[in-house]
């Protein structure tokens, strides 16, 4: 980042715990309002409002730098090494805990849409708990990962690193539902 | 159990208040990690690791394909004139009452980097309640916007609807080359 941003932006300190807690509330407030409004300039597409969606699209940005200034101050932003076993730790609590919880429930609850909703989180955070496991091997003996496009499902998120399957093995999305990066 | 799997978002759906609670917490983790990852790519391509960048990008993409999932079976997708009248709201709470409390207490506290933090998220909030404002009574109108640029500071998230950006962002100071727009 260039120097003159990176000197205005607000540093990593040592928080009181409640100062801690209400940072932590913000950032999941940002990063929820940033999500949202993705979303809602979908919609306005979808209705013929290019400029509103515009605007959501601009103002979601807005909010990702609010929760990317939070998570530095609580010292959420490490090395990518460290950054890496932070994101591999969070996918394995969803896989091992959260998801199988949540699935549990929603399945004595009757809730369909909710059971599908949390299936299709569930499997996309499989692939990427172990792309997370690889890459770290790779940065911690100073490498970075191949040069291969990664690809996802924008229906379900299934992650795929290399070529695109004809089908999504988790929702069926034709090829052409994949954005790859 | 093949109808669920159509080329659709899961759909809103009346569930048990148990279900509707995870559901949301399930939103707020998928919002959390999406926000993570592309941090965490830009350290990456710092680092001279740009295909872990990539990555951590496709996965953020991916965490946010759950968000709207979840978002979707919690009924959260609206008509446009909804959405803003939402997006209202979240700003207005976030002016009124959740940054305001949280300013007191960082200050009590003397935490100074949290300050600064809170404050530029504050400031740029005031920027977004107002040009939600304007924009809904547009939509209630049936009229979108017109197309002037919207530009946004990468440090402070300071808003601006106009030709082009300012000289300095008037909230964090950052010149407009770095300002993106939209």
């Amino acid at each position: 980042m260039d120097e003159a941003m990176e000197k205005r932006l607000p540093k990593p300190e040592e928080l009181n715990a409640m100062t801690k807690e209400s940072l932590a509330a913000a950032f999941a407030g940002e990063s929820q309002a940033a999500e949202k409004y993705l979303v809602w300039a979908d919609q306005a597409d979808e209705e013929g409002y290019p400029n509103v969606a515009k605007l959501f699209r601009a103002i979601s940005f807005a909010e990702t730098r609010h929760a990317r200034n939070h998570l530095r101050v609580m010292g959420g932003i490490g090395s990518t090494a460290d950054n890496l076993a932070a994101a591999f730790g969070g996918e394995s609590f969803e896989v091992d805990e959260m998801y199988p919880a949540y699935h549990g429930i929603a399945k004595l609850q009757g809730n369909n849409q909710a059971v599908r909703s949390i299936n299709y989180a569930l499997k996309s955070e499989v692939d990427h708990k172990g792309q997370y496991t690889d890459a770290r091997e790779q940065v911690l003996a100073g490498k970075d990962i191949a040069d291969q496009p990664v690809s996802v499902c924008l229906v379900c998120g299934h992650t795929v690193i290399g070529d695109v399957p004809d089908k999504c093995p988790y929702c069926a999305a034709g090829k052409e539902l994949y954005r790859s990066f | 159990m093949a109808e669920p799997f159509k080329n659709t978002p899961p759909a809103p759906e009346a569930k048990g208040d148990m279900t509707a609670a995870n559901i949301a917490a399930a939103l707020a983790g998928e919002s959390q990690a999406s926000q993570k990852y592309l941090a965490f790519a830009d350290v990456a391509d710092a680092e001279g690791y740009p295909n872990v960048a990539r990555l951590f990008r496709a996965v953020a993409y991916a965490e946010s394909t759950h968000a709207r999932n979840h978002l979707s079976v919690l009924g959260g997708i609206g008509t446009t004139a909804e959405n803003l009248k939402a997006a209202w709201g979240g700003e207005t709470f976030e002016i009124d009452e959740m940054y305001p409390a949280y300013d007191a207490v960082a200050k009590l506290q003397e935490n100074e980097s949290a300050q600064v933090s809170i404050r530029y998220a504050l400031k740029a909030e005031m920027d977004h309640q107002g040009i939600y404002d304007t924009t809904l009574k547009g939509v209630e109108g049936e009229k979108d916007l017109d197309t002037t640029p919207v530009y946004v500071c990468p440090v402070c998230g300071h808003t601006v609807v106009g030709d082009k950006a300012p000289a300095y962002c008037t909230q964090c100071g950052t010149t407009s080359e770095f300002f993106k727009e939209f």
